[in-house]
């Protein structure tokens, strides 16, 4: 488990060291303060207009839920640009090496990788929460819908993350790491608008659409924590970090 | 923990000497035979230089001694563990530093060497007291603080020792520890390669002959990924001086000399280096004693050549590795 730590660490202090990891809380705070900007005021707008056209304000709840929706989306840039560089950069650098021949297992140096990007992002999406809170202060929504969405949130990121390192541990060019991490994220994020047109009510639209990441937001942006959607989440997690050891244990008996 | 030290004591107590040995490697990338059949063995506190031209498989052969990639056939086992079968117990008594630097350029030198010295489980309470003694015994206490990047070649290549050697592991392998370093730094690099034999088991990769000459005991040849010749650095040389050759250079009537120094017993292949200025080339065989060059000199002046010139060729290592490669 130190061996865990260790290469976490280093990961973490190597992407605040590098103006990269500044560049991405740059641009996520940055994107979410635009986004929080235009829906509040729409918000607010749509509030004072409400009495004079006869219809129902807008909840806070909505809006709430307008804001998550698009750090769903964010994420989808910024994930890949967080797990490029964990392993084809230190395959490309040789520094892959230092770790290879320390006496550590590559559970151990995947696992060391995915808490350093995680941690990265938490702290990232911790930093995001100033706008929520915002609302929270000002406002009076739902307190637990906050806390479950970014649950969710950081579920999904989790099993973003895991898929991101995968893609990096095939390759020694981050660019191509990116690229193939970030259009693997969209054609999650989009299998359930895609999965009616390919099988319309059949077994497989069922099979894509569980398959697809934002469907199992729904309830945790909905304020509800369900087993299924948090088993979801871990699997997949679960699923590419195994990948990751597999494609990094072979490189020993290839 | 406990159990790797007790297990350690006991194969010193035995008196286990042999620290790697490498029976069978063979590996292929593609259509690519890189390593055919490569075995040799290392016995405890030796130091032994890899020698090959570049493209030769020294690489790959450290490479898989180190566990960095797989062979197809074979083993390699450091301190009687295999590395493939148990590459956790293999990996705490080695410390390898590889052809290109595994250096991280945003880190300062030691927290990248306590860094190392952490991942090959130095205990937490003794990474500090090992990494500043390594740092002094690089010389590299000055720049501990500095960013590896902003280092000059020869204070990164320092900084990668550092990372090899931070644990004390027993054996020690090296793959062109002296590439791009100025003279200094070579010589600097050699004399600390000697100050750590005895303790820690070495190999050593190179192309330069001279340098696994001066700092090694034995020698491992390799050519096209095979093993072509190994012995210690004495035994080598003493091949080639078993044939000793011979360079004459004459006033006149080269070929004339060439046809009566076939005729002698003894006379190895005379053959003309030179034409223009007279030169010829020729070997004695093992028999021959000195006394025949007498008889040379003799003929050259009685025959009227006009002896210009009569030296022993110096044969080392170089040559042998010539020799041998081609």
């Amino acid at each position: 488990m130190n061996a865990v730590f260790t290469i976490a660490w280093r990961d973490i202090r190597a992407t605040f060291a590098s103006p990269k990891g500044c560049a991405i809380f740059f641009f996520f705070l940055g994107f979410m303060g635009v986004f929080f900007y235009n829906f509040l005021h729409t918000f607010v707008e749509l509030t004072q207009r409400a009495p004079m056209f006869g219809g129902e304000a807008p909840t806070l709840e909505q809006l709430l839920r307008a804001l998550f929706y698009n750090l769903h989306f964010i994420l989808i840039l910024v994930i890949p640009a967080v797990t490029m560089s964990s392993f084809s950069e230190e395959r490309r650098n040789q520094t892959i090496r230092l770790l290879q021949t320390s006496p550590i297992t590559a559970t151990q140096i995947v696992l060391g990788k995915f808490l350093a990007s995680a941690a990265v992002l938490a702290l990232a999406l911790a930093c995001s929460a100033v706008y929520p809170l915002f609302i929270k202060v000002f406002g009076n929504p739902d307190g637990s819908l906050i806390l479950t969405s970014y649950l969710g949130i950081f579920l999904l990121m989790c099993a973003q993350l895991a898929f991101g390192l995968w893609v990096s541990s095939m390759t020694t060019n981050q660019f191509m790491a990116f690229l193939f991490t970030m259009f693997g994220l969209f054609l999650l994020l989009i299998l359930n608008w895609l999965a009616p047109s390919v099988n319309s009510g059949g077994l497989m639209e069922t099979v894509l659409k569980y398959v697809a990441s934002t469907d199992h937001l729904d309830m945790f942006f909905k304020g509800m924590l369900t087993v299924s959607d948090v088993t979801y989440f871990v699997c997949f997690a679960a699923l590419f970090l195994f990948f990751t050891n597999v494609v990094l244990d072979s490189q020993r008996w290839r | 923990m406990w159990l790797g030290l007790a297990e350690h004591k006991l194969w010193s107590n035995w008196g286990f000497s042999r620290m790697i040995e490498v029976s069978g490697l063979s590996k292929r990338y593609g259509a690519v035979q890189a390593l055919r059949d490569v075995s040799f063995k290392v016995e405890s506190g030796q130091i032994v230089g890899f020698l090959g031209a570049n493209g030769a498989g020294k690489t790959t052969t450290m490479d898989i001694i180190c566990g960095c990639i797989g062979a197809d056939s074979g083993s390699a086992r450091i301190a009687g563990y295999d590395i493939m079968e148990q590459p956790l117990e293999a990996k705490r008594r080695l410390g390898y530093l590889p052809d290109v630097a595994p250096l991280h350029g945003e880190m300062r030198v030691a927290d990248y060497v306590s860094f190392a010295a952490r991942l090959h489980k130095v205990p937490s309470t003794r990474v500090q007291q090992q990494v500043t003694e390594t740092l002094e015994r690089l010389s590299l206490g000055d720049v501990r603080n500095r960013l590896i990047g902003n280092l000059s070649k020869g204070y990164r290549q320092r900084v990668a020792f550092a990372q090899a050697i931070v644990h004390n592991p027993e054996v020690l392998v090296l793959d062109e520890p002296t590439e791009g370093l100025d003279p200094n730094q070579i010589l600097h690099v050699r004399e600390l390669i000697r100050s750590l034999a005895g303790q820690h088991t070495i190999i050593l990769s190179s192309h330069i002959l001279s340098e696994v000459q001066n700092t090694c005991d034995q020698i491992v040849i390799i050519h096209n990924g095979e093993v072509v010749q190994q012995g210690s650095v004495a035994e080598l040389a003493g091949q080639l001086q078993a044939v000793r050759t011979y360079r004459l250079r004459v006033a006149q009537n080269v070929d004339q000399l060439i046809e009566s120094l076939s005729t002698m017993g003894h006379v190895l292949s005379p053959r003309v280096v030179n034409s223009d200025s007279c030169e010829l080339e020729f070997g004695f065989s093992k028999e021959a004693n000195e006394q025949l060059l007498d008889d040379i000199a003799r003929m050259v002046i009685n025959g009227g050549y006009g002896l210009r010139g009569l030296a022993a060729q110096t044969r080392s290592l170089e040559d042998v590795f010539f020799h041998i490669t081609h």
